[in-house]
């Protein structure tokens, strides 16, 4: 066993835990910072982030409209100070981004250039060709080696959080290439661990995107809050879940069935728009939620086409052409080519729906900061009530901009007034750990792993889909109540210390179980329709303010069934309202 | 359709030397070579250890030798190979720690030694909240070499490297490159002793293997033999008391 | 615990960019050769007429003749490759577009033919 002391450590070293990290670094120069992360940091999903990163930053644009759109995206159930302060903290970090080196694409004057993204009524997505998440990642990776008093433990697998009255005291880690057990020690923890996307079959997640952080809050008394809204992106590849960038639409790509019609007229975002001229908040630019639910309209009426073994509809890029696809799109034509064999330049993209975002996570208060003192969450693994039912696309680029910082900020503020917890009291876990790991490593019969996970991911698909019934729901969360049991008893075959990824499956899948329970129990317990938890039975299919206009809180109960909750919405700045895209967004407000 | 897959294995705690194992894996016109692992870690062996995320080549993770060839799993696929066949192997010129896992810590120190960051005085001192002003000539200038997934390909096809793990090496001769060419950077004069050291781009022979290999044409061979220049002009201006 | 494949000193031999890269840096052997026999013909001209004749027989040996015509082709591959190199190490840049490397390499091989022909107008016109 080794043993760490930081004043600050941080799980998690993508965006958001990169951010952190600076900031904290940044705060005060004497306080020692933890980087701790399961995959080298430029390895984090951050990485596959392609669109961009939204701020008010055109003249014509205003705070407010950017408050507006992010509300109505949430269906009304975003936390309004917090996306007040979102909104107003946005351009400025973005800003440091590019002081910090990160190549956004540019204007021919050299100024910033800003393009269409759905959902939002006036440009304002800053991005880097189609990598901006690739570029962000590396810019923050690169400017955090500036700080000697960050320290990165790379390829360490945090196992739990320790908690002692309420209060973090640090966090047990496994270091991968070893197997050994790290005890580490911390005034202030910020998880930032990312979503929970490969609980789902189908998504356009990076394998590491397990939703562990989450899971180890979870565990520890924090409640998941708004689970059950898991983003659909529409437009993934068929097979693989890879994904293809918004911005192929906010560059005026158009969606169409099997029949060549551009289908999503009939679903509430017409009226058509002409090609090439692509209008924010119309057909193509509505947001995530609307566009996946208009596949899954098409697919039961039998007018989808067929790729493989999925049912597909077509994103049709070929009136941008070859040169202009190059110039804003590479990354979407290399993928295209390698991995489902179509140039956009002459063939239409075969897509559908694929699983993309936790909106939910861990409950947090408006600075960052979980029911444990010193505990902070910050980005995917957070919910700090910014996306509400659906997130808009570029706004979570920006926020683990916005709340990594701030999170960083309070954790080194906290760290500043606290002291170590006592090394005893924490020994009394790890070893609580230990024997754990050692009960796993010596069981030679019992549940595979692989089974388990198998079981899991079609069960979530089948009763947390796109569209979801009550019957369904209550299946999956019995199902995953059957599978946690089996678990108890899972075996894993591979007893060595060195690079024990197995075992790290394993273990990754554990947490994965539990938030399926939090997702799958939030769902049926949300009896009406709202953003991306669309249901099909009947007294359920709209949304329902007077009971539900409330925020969902999922709580551990360890071996009994987890417990829920409702919380109060803040809609201090806009009331709720009819949430209406294309021409109906106008007979609307009138 | 199915494939025999040959990896070369190495299990620290069992054997000293690497050993070899064939897995036959079947395959269907989408099958990735990080797909064929996964399947054989879920169906055949789960002992069997890689690094991956992303499974869409661009994290980085999943570098490989294919054929003797340095390629990224999730990148490649079956069907290229029913005639060749294909033995897997973890990327050259690295130590392995596990089955394809290398150590790349040596390769994240090189990086870390080039001040791959912005240094501008602007940006340390006053915080201005008005974006440096780039256009896009000036930005085409460095972008290509921006695009650097640190995936280590470019390691595993220089023979340079290889025979001296000390040589800093093609990605990260390439990031100082790009961010000596960023017109918004004022730090070439620090990263320029490392560029010149022996260590640095004169290590270089021009193989161009490196760039032949990169998944992601940032053409590292490149910019290395642009740093040569960028050196030669250093030295010499030093000599002519050019410079301070 | 780690283990380091030893790098065999036949590596070059495992694939063919190696094996091209090698064979470009052994273009240097018939040029060295071919430079000695300049540096000698040289220093026999200073050394009067008789020793130039012999330098002169000796220059129409058939090997010699054999190895300095490896020699010239291999200057001219050699070329090659460096044409092709150069944008990428020297890219141009005129008006903001950088000038296209097919250009760039017609111009290096333009610069080759004029010599010729210079050398050709010297000793032939």
């Amino acid at each position: 066993m080794q043993q760490h002391d930081f004043d600050i450590l941080v799980v998690g070293g993508g965006g958001a835990g990169l951010r952190a990290s600076i900031a904290a670094a940044e705060h005060a120069s004497d306080l020692k910072i933890g980087l701790v992360s399961k995959v080298y940091p430029m390895r984090s999903h951050t990485v596959a982030a392609e669109g961009g990163a939204a701020a008010v930053t055109l003249e014509k644009d205003s705070f407010q409209a950017h408050i507006e759109d992010t509300v109505m995206g949430s269906d009304w159930l975003a936390e309004q100070q917090v996306v007040d302060y979102f909104v107003r903290h946005a351009h400025a970090e973005l800003v440091q981004m590019e002081h910090w080196g990160c190549p956004w694409s540019r204007k021919e004057d050299g100024s910033i250039q800003v393009r269409r993204f759905g959902g939002m009524k006036v440009e304002r997505t800053w991005f880097a060709a189609d990598k901006t998440g690739f570029h962000m990642l590396h810019t923050l990776y690169q400017t955090s080696l500036k700080y000697s008093q960050i320290e990165r433990l790379d390829e360490f697998f945090v196992l739990d959080l320790v908690v002692i009255d309420d209060a973090i005291a640090g966090v047990i880690a496994i270091q991968i290439a070893t197997g050994e057990l790290h005890l580490i020690r911390a005034k202030s923890v910020i998880l930032a661990t990312g979503g929970a996307g490969r609980v789902f079959r189908f998504n356009t997640n990076g394998g590491i995107v397990t939703g562990d952080g989450m899971a180890m809050a979870y565990r520890h008394g924090v409640a998941l809050r708004d689970m059950e809204f898991v983003q659909y992106h529409p437009t993934g590849l068929p097979g693989s879940g890879i994904l293809i960038t918004e911005a192929s639409r906010g560059e005026g790509g158009i969606m169409i069935n099997k029949d060549g019609y551009r289908y999503l007229q009939d679903y509430g975002l017409g009226p058509e728009t002409p090609l090439g001229k692509p209008e924010n908040k119309y057909m193509e630019l509505g947001p995530r939620d609307k566009l996946s639910q208009a596949f899954w309209q098409e697919q039961q009426a039998g007018r989808t086409g067929r790729y493989g073994e999925s049912d597909v509809v077509y994103l049709d890029l070929r009136h941008l052409g070859e040169k202009y696809l190059q110039e804003r799109l590479p990354f979407i034509c290399e993928l295209a080519k390698a991995y489902v064999n179509v140039d956009p330049a002459r063939e239409p993209i075969p897509v559908r729906p694929a699983v993309h975002y936790t909106m939910g996570g861990i409950m947090t208060d408006a600075q960052c900061e979980t029911s444990i003192k010193g505990l902070y969450a910050a980005g995917e693994c957070a919910s700090v009530g910014l996306h509400g039912a659906n997130r808009l696309g570029s706004n979570s680029l920006t926020e683990l901009l916005v709340f990594g910082r701030l999170a960083g900020e309070q954790a080194a503020a906290n760290a500043q007034t606290q002291d170590f917890a006592s090394l005893s009291t924490m020994q009394e876990q790890l070893n609580q750990q230990q024997q754990q790991l050692a009960e796993l490593s010596a069981r030679d019969t019992g549940e595979s792993w692989v089974e388990i996970k198998k079981e899991l991911l079609i069960t979530m698909e089948e009763g947390c889909g796109i569209y979801r019934t009550e019957a369904g729901m209550q299946k999956t969360l019995n199902t995953i109540r059957a599978l946690q049991q089996r678990y108890k008893n899972v075996q894993v075959s591979d007893k060595s210390k060195v690079y024990n990824t197995e075992l790290f499956m394993c273990l990754e899948l554990g947490f994965g179980l539990d938030i399926a329970e939090a997702t799958c129990l939030g769902a049926l317990e949300r009896r009406e329709s709202r953003g991306a938890h669309q249901r099909l039975d009947e007294g359920c299919t709209s949304r329902n303010d007077e009971e539900f206009l409330r925020h969902s809180l999922v709580y551990y109960q360890g071996q009994e069934d987890a417990r829920l909750e409702w919380q109060e919405v803040d809609t201090s700045i806009l009331p709720p309202a009819v949430r209406a895209y294309g021409d109906a967004a106008k007979g609307a407000k009138s | 359709m199915k494939l025999d897959i040959t990896i070369l294995r190495y299990l620290p705690e069992q054997a000293a030397e690497p050993f070899s194992q064939t897995y036959s894996v079947p395959y269907d016109a989408s099958t990735s070579v990080l797909d064929a692992l996964t399947y054989i870690k879920e169906e055949l062996d789960p002992t069997l250890s890689y690094r991956w995320s992303c499974r869409m080549a661009i994290c980085g993770s999943c570098g490989m030798m294919i054929n003797g060839k340095p390629i990224l799993g999730c990148n490649v696929f079956l069907r290229d190979y029913a005639k060749t066949g294909m033995l897997i192997e973890p990327l050259a010129h690295f130590p392995v720690e596990r089955d394809l896992i290398i150590d790349m810590e040596s390769f994240l120190t090189h990086l870390e030694a080039v001040k791959p960051y912005l240094i501008n005085k602007k940006a340390q001192g006053v915080q201005t909240f008005e974006p440096h002003v780039q256009t896009p000539q000036q930005m085409d200038k460095y972008q290509q070499f921006s695009n650097c997934i640190n995936c280590g390909l470019c390691y595993s096809a220089c023979p340079q490297f290889g025979l001296n793990p000390e040589f800093i090496g093609p990605a990260a001769l390439t990031l100082a490159h790009r961010y000596n060419l960023d017109s918004r950077d004022q730090g070439q004069a620090e990263r320029m002793p490392m560029i010149n050291s022996e260590e640095g781009a004169w290590s270089c022979t021009f193989v161009g293997y490196c760039s032949e290999v990169c998944p992601k044409q940032v053409d590292p061979a490149a910019a290395v033999n642009q740093s040569k220049v960028t050196s030669a002009t250093d030295l010499l201006l030093s000599l002519l008391g050019g410079r301070s | 615990m780690s283990y380091r494949p030893p790098l065999t000193r036949t590596w070059w031999l495992k694939n063919n960019a190696f094996k091209a890269y090698m064979l470009r840096e052994l273009t240097a052997l018939p040029l060295l050769f071919f430079l000695l026999c300049l540096a000698i013909g040289l220093y026999s001209l200073g050394q009067g007429e008789q020793h130039w004749q012999h330098w002169q027989t000796v220059m129409h040996n058939p090997l010699v003749l054999l190895i300095n015509a490896v020699a010239f082709a291999a200057s001219l591959f050699h070329a090659w490759t460096f044409f092709q190199l150069f944008p990428r190490v020297m890219p141009i840049r005129l008006g903001g577009t950088t000038v296209p490397a097919a250009a760039l390499v017609a111009g290096q091989w333009a610069g080759v033919v004029s010599v010729f022909a210079l050398v050709a107008w010297l000793f032939w016109g």
